[in-house]
């Protein structure tokens, strides 16, 4: 009589949907997980839940009148945005920067990228589970908004750079609010370091997890910190400079082994370079005009142009075609949390679910973004 | 000497009741981490150490719509997104309540313009709105000055609320 | 391994008329290729030896024709190319996927704006806009533009 084998267990597989809204707060990304138990065997983040139709805007907008818009598509790094899409329409016209403008542009642009890291940082916190950070980074924040909404006039969503300088002076009291941040944040990493980097749970959670390594990064066109974390040294201040970040001294760090940790430690240094660029502007500030000569209705020649900058979240390229007349014909804004996002259809599968908001916090994305 | 007429009243009084509970509502506003767009960030400043909304009882972030009182409607509502809009406000139990925060949410913004084609120009188009707070994004000054109006809508009046004295920092909301 | 191979590849696969170097700093980039439907596939062939990235991907709507644009770069200064093809409207166009992942949306996202099909795509869906939606927006026919051109108005002569 032979015996009868049981019949196998087949797990079957489970759909998981994870957003649009859901609490990681780092806008409405839906990620659709193929699940096997807890490990993830396919994830598809599926965007456009925050199209608001940019680049359709600004085929019917004038060059000046779109300028809002790019400070509202990553507004974590409005003012990257702003000074990326004014250098290119700038260098398009032969409209002229005084050297002040340029400095003051690259002062509030690195503030900006360190109010954005600082917000990254208290967020992918926040996520692990641990809340004491995101009050920290947020008051040090608060300082940096406090400075760039005095001359500014706004928080977040700036539109200070204008063809061919900027909007608005900056005073006494703006050089020394900033040199005291300066100071103040320098003192602040020491706290971190023991509040967050040193604490083992945040270890175990970041270390060996979400690994891309540098072919990964160059197959989907990676680039920031998820390919300085990789090991590449690839920074658009350095490979195209643009404004005066030629002559300003400042490191681009990189990680070694590409996985989360190395890409956190990277913004941190990127924020301890960012300081330094700051104090050496300040230093060099000459006096001048900050706003050169523009026409009032600006008219780039006719052709195509492509700029890139580097924002908190990797090289932003803004390419302008342009008929010659004030609206721009075709605008395209190269977003870098696209290319950052799409490798997690790679990277996550293999991981467990609770490594997935490990992997998406240290990616630092901003999806309207990459709907536009 | 008339003699007066006195209308018999309710047998079962509720109107206290609902007072007591409306003060109660009021002082404990729980949202629901919403944030579509920029207006998020501001939300998140609000909540966080400078201004704290948790001395208006309203820091608890509650990620489920089944946990939350108030909807704040923080960022542009895209067509893809409004769907999903519809399905959480219906998910949350009553009483509830929507604050729309920021111009895209009042009306579209700055993104409303005769060629639009991707926004539901203003939250009330699918949900009904209690507060609007202008601002692109709001000063998280702003969004506090809505949801104490929120609060004044909910005791029906700010008098009514006797909790108020205690949220050091809050003025009059009006 | 690096930009000089890729211009030695190009000039493997394509006529010298093709393959124009351009002023950087007045354009952005430094090679300017125009290649026909079928040699895509071979130019990214050819970028990914040379260990170039893709960078960007888009396209822009003329009155004749589409031009599909690909933005490649390498880690290095100066050294972005960009690749044009001439599409008729309602041809497609071969998939880069194969060589690139970051094709995968890049060209999802081209088909969602413009309704550019890529044969042997492999999930070939609308990326940015609503899955039912029966429009493709950045059509110079839909919704409101300043105006329409041609693609010998802007890209006709090279202005290196």
């Amino acid at each position: 009589m032979a015996s009868q084998l049981p019949e196998p267990i087949v797990e079957q597989t489970y759909y998981l949907n994870m957003g649009p809204q859901h609490p990681s707060t780092h806008g409405v990304l839906r990620l659709f997980l193929k699940l096997d138990g807890e490990y993830i065997i396919e994830a598809d983040p599926i965007v456009g839940y925050g199209h608001r139709g940019h680049e359709k805007m600004a085929e019917s907008h004038l060059y000046e009148q779109f300028l809002p818009n790019t400070s509202r598509m990553d507004y974590l790094s409005g003012l990257l945005f702003n000074h990326g899409y004014v250098a290119a329409v700038e260098k398009m016209t032969g409209i002229e920067v005084p050297p002040r403008a340029e400095y003051i542009r690259i002062i509030c642009a690195e503030l900006n990228r360190i109010s954005s890291h600082l917000l990254w940082f208290g967020t992918y916190i926040m996520d692990l589970g641990g809340f004491t950070p995101f009050l920290y980074a947020f008051d040090d924040r608060e300082i940096i908004l406090d400075i760039l909404d005095r001359i500014t006039g706004s928080r977040l969503t700036y539109s200070y750079c204008r063809f061919g300088g900027v909007a608005k002076d900056v005073d006494d009291e703006f050089i020394r609010a900033t040199r005291e941040f300066i100071g103040r944040l320098r003192s602040r990493w020491e706290d971190y370091h023991n509040l967050v980097t040193k604490n083992v749970i945040f270890i175990h959670r970041t270390k060996g997890v979400g690994v891309i390594n540098r072919e990964t990064a160059i197959r989907f066109g990676c680039t920031g910190p998820v390919l300085r974390g990789a090991g590449v040294a690839y920074d658009i201040r350095r490979a195209e400079p643009y404004s005066v970040y030629p002559e300003l001294e400042f490191e681009i760090p990189t990680g070694a082994a590409g996985d989360a940790f190395d890409r956190y430690m990277v913004r941190f240094q990127e924020m301890e370079q960012s300081l330094r660029i700051i104090e050496q502007a300040l230093e060099r500030l000459p006096e001048g005009p900050i706003r050169g000569r523009a026409p009032r209705k600006v008219r780039p020649r006719k052709g195509d142009f492509y700029f890139a900058v580097e924002s908190a979240r990797g090289a932003v390229g803004f390419y302008i075609v342009s008929d010659g007349t004030g609206y721009p014909y075709r605008l395209k804004v190269r977003s870098p949390s696209l290319s950052n996002l799409q490798v997690l259809t790679e990277t996550l599968s293999g991981t467990l679910v609770a490594d997935t908001i490990s992997i998406l916090g240290s990616v630092d994305i901003v999806v309207p973004e990459i709907d536009r | 000497m008339a003699d007066k007429k006195v209308a018999p009243g309710p047998i079962v009084h509720v109107a206290v009741l609902e007072d007591i509970l409306n003060l109660f509502r009021a002082n404990s506003l729980w949202p629901m981490t919403f944030g579509l767009a920029c207006c998020a960030i501001e939300m998140m400043a609000a909540g966080a150490s400078r201004f704290d909304l948790d001395r208006f009882g309203a820091g608890v972030f509650r990620p489920s719509p089944r946990q939350s009182d108030v909807m704040i409607v923080a960022g542009t509502i895209s067509r893809k997104m409004a769907p999903t809009i519809v399905t959480l406000w219906e998910q949350m139990p009553a009483p509830k309540w929507c604050v729309a925060m920021g111009n895209c949410a009042i009306s579209g913004g700055p993104f409303e313009y005769d060629g639009q084609y991707a926004i539901v120009p203003g939250a009330h188009l699918i949900v009904p709105v209690d507060v609007y707070v202008p601002g692109c994004p709001p000063r998280p000054e702003g969004l506090i000055q809505g949801l104490l109006l929120l609060q004044d809508k909910i005791t029906k009046g700010e008098k009514r609320n006797v909790l108020r004295r205690f949220q050091r920092g809050a003025r009059s909301a009006a | 391994m690096s930009f000089d191979d890729f211009k030695e590849g190009l000039g493997a696969l394509l006529e010298p008329s093709a393959v124009r170097p351009t002023d950087f700093g007045k354009r952005g980039y430094s090679l300017e290729v125009t290649a026909k439907r079928d040699q895509v596939e071979p130019i990214a062939r050819a970028a990914r030896e040379a260990d170039l990235f893709l960078e960007a991907m888009t396209a822009v709507d003329f009155a004749d024709a589409f031009q599909v644009i690909y933005l490649y770069n390498a880690f290095a200064a100066g050294s972005r190319a960009q690749v044009r093809v001439a599409v008729k409207k309602g041809e497609s166009l071969p998939t880069v996927s194969t060589v690139y992942d970051a094709a995968l949306w890049h060209e999802r996202e081209v088909f969602d704006l413009f309704g550019i099909p890529f044969d042997n795509h492999p999930d070939l869906r609308r990326l940015l806009l609503p899955e039912d939606a029966d429009f493709h927006p950045l059509r110079k026919d839909f919704g409101k533009v300043h105006g329409v051109r041609s693609t010998d108005e802007i890209y006709g002569e090279p202005t290196a």
